[in-house]
């Protein structure tokens, strides 16, 4: 068990460490190929040469594109991104301070959708040929619809305008006081773990309908286990890992809906400080959240790959024997 | 489970309400983008700041927006540009994406494998994410968008072709195609592609869906399509202060791109039924 955690671990980090830098030169490239030169871009097109070359010393741009990439990396690596352009703060403290409001945004939204989407998803396998099975399906379906800002609006709309329960933007750290900070995360939370339930519940469902067929579910059902606890003993573990895998894809749309949620409520996380920086054309600051969003990413796959390895005995023990 | 062939083919279709609900929905969507190009009932840029945010009423169905324009017909105008870059952005996606799935399953272990792993490492790095670095240095609008949803959906389509086609290339017929001089790439395009076409149409469906979802969010957040082009995306974007005051400016549109979104969805689930029914009658007890 012992060796098997470490050689998966090992070689999932390598993975890891690869696919990063991979990322990590398709985002200086997409960058530097495209648009053109960086400091046009982040002075606009009437900057005067004297200014563009002022920049240009201050940020490294002069220097070839394999100097910069590497200085760039070796800042990473030292956990120093350098200062914004606009030089009212340190890269790297800013994205500190704003990995904590994204952080509760996105591990909230897990930690609920998660829950839900094994319940429901279950649920709905076992009464599989009945209505209220599939009513669940369409549920699921209209939820996949709707776009994450829309829904943030319409939550908006009922539960800060017409109820007024809740405040509609703003966060307060929940080191100043929990209380606000809970009510300021409820509608962003809610908002992004829909699209997610929606995904998992479906998943959950298919490969939970697959199951119930299976011989074991007969043997089990002989055994004296009604549907609905042979389901839950053996139906659910053998169906951990497809659902898992589909879990890895959802990670990407998870970070991608908090840039989009955190924006709609104001909420001061990295989604919003990479919009801000988009916007006024700070391509070092956003080579720098691309990348750290990126990490972020890549770090829930880790955990995930491991996970596998907990969840199916068969992989465990093949990796073991190795 | 005795069952003539015709039966086996049609009886899923006939049986399946989300097909037919799929089709009638994406065949709105789509007649209201066309009549867009002919016909709106109010010029969709005419601003008259008197009339502005009305309620929906018989002369306007819809309503006005903040300036004073038909909201019905900024919408029907507005399906274009989403439509527009979710199609070209699809068709790349699906183009490129099944060959490289193709030339993975055809080529070695070794290059498949390398292949794939590159596709996975694609399909973890969110379309958002890839637009907003390309909206840095081509500047927000629809050619950052086409292209980042493309980045996107071709190691999608990738990594959803390449394990049936890896499954079709282990049958015989290959092997009898391969005695008679054929080489691998001409039987991976001219005999197992046919055979995985049911894939790639319902994936082309469900990336339609996905794609919709997609530009919406980035002309919302201020990314995608730029003023005088308007699309649904950024007609929320300028709701969004508004919506206070003016909850069916927000309400109308946005409904808009989830009956559309959900039309492709439908229609994806319903061809993956009838196209494939050994796969959907797996789940019949």
């Amino acid at each position: 068990m012992g060796a098997f955690v470490f050689r998966v671990f090992y070689r999932s980090l390598a993975l890891m460490i690869a696919s990063a830098f991979a990322g990590s030169v398709v985002i200086f490239l997409l960058l530097r190929m495209v648009g053109g030169d960086i400091a046009t871009i982040m002075l606009g097109t009437k900057a005067t040469p004297e200014s563009l070359a002022l920049l240009r010393e201050a940020f490294g741009l002069n220097r070839s594109w394999l100097e910069q990439y590497l200085s760039w990396i070796g800042g990473v690596l030292r956990g120093d991104l350098g200062e914004a352009y606009t030089g009212q703060y340190v890269i790297g403290t800013e994205i500190a301070q704003r990995l904590e409001p994204t952080l509760i945004l996105t591990f909230g939204s897990l930690l609920i959708s998660i829950p839900i989407a094994l319940m429901v998803g279950v649920y709905s396998a076992i009464n599989f040929k009945r209505w209220r099975g599939a009513s669940v399906d369409v549920l699921a379906q209209v939820g996949l619809a709707i776009p994450q800002f829309f829904l943030a609006l319409v939550f908006v709309i009922v539960f800060a305008v017409r109820l007024g329960w809740l405040p509609a933007t703003g966060y307060v750290s929940v080191s100043i006081d929990p209380l606000v900070a809970f009510q300021s995360m409820v509608l962003p939370i809610a908002t992004l773990s829909l699209g997610i339930t929606a995904v998992f519940t479906r998943f959950v469902r298919t490969s939970m309908i697959e199951q119930m067929n299976e011989d074991y579910m007969r043997t089990a059902k002989a055994k004296g286990h009604t549907v609905r606890s042979a389901a839950i003993v053996h139906g659910l573990r053998n169906s951990a890992i497809p659902i898992t895998t589909t879990g890895v894809l959802q990670i990407g749309a998870l970070m991608a809906g908090s840039v989009v949620v955190e924006n709609v409520f104001g909420i001061p996380g990295i989604g919003r400080l990479l919009l801000t920086s988009v916007m006024t054309r700070e391509a070092i600051t956003v080579q720098s959240l691309a990348l750290v969003i990126l990490l972020i990413i890549l770090a829930m796959n880790l955990l995930i790959d491991l996970l596998y390895g907990f969840l199916d005995p068969r992989i465990r023990h093949k990796e073991g024997r190795k | 489970m005795k069952k003539s062939i015709r039966n086996f083919r049609t009886q899923p279709a006939i049986k399946s309400p989300q097909l037919i609900l799929g089709i009638i929905l994406t065949g709105l969507v789509l007649a209201i983008t066309l009549v867009s190009f002919f016909w709106t009932p109010w010029d969709p840029i005419a601003i008259d700041v008197e009339k502005r945010l009305l309620t929906p009423s018989f002369s306007h169905w819809f309503g006005t927006d903040r300036l004073g324009r038909d909201l019905l017909s900024q919408i029907m105008v507005g399906s274009q540009n989403t439509l527009y870059v979710t199609l070209v952005s699809t068709l790349i996606g699906v183009v490129l994406g099944t060959s490289l799935g193709l030339a993975a399953a055809g080529s070695g272990p070794r290059w498949g494998g390398i292949l794939t792993r590159i596709s996975d490492i694609g399909i973890a790095i969110p379309s958002i994410l890839i637009a907003l670095v390309l909206a840095t240095t081509l500047g927000p609008g629809r050619l950052s968008v086409i292209i980042a949803i493309s980045f996107w959906f071709v190691p999608v389509t990738a990594r959803v072709v390449v394990g049936p086609a890896r499954q079709i290339l282990s049958l015989d017929f290959v092997e009898a195609a391969m005695t008679h001089g054929r080489t691998r790439m001409y039987i991976v395009f001219r005999q197992v592609l046919p055979n995985i076409a049911p894939i790639v149409i319902v994936q082309t469906s469900m990336m339609f869906a996905a794609g919709i979802l997609i530009e919406a969010s980035l002309s919302f957040l201020g990314v995608g399509a730029q003023p005088p082009t308007t699309s649904w995306g950024k007609i929320l974007m300028d709701s969004q202060p508004l919506v206070q005051e003016a909850p069916y400016y927000t309400l109308l549109p946005g409904s808009f791109v989830v009956i559309t979104v959900l039309a492709f969805n439908l229609l994806g689930d319903g061809l993956a039924v009838l196209l494939d029914p050994q796969q959907s009658q797996k789940g019949v007890a």
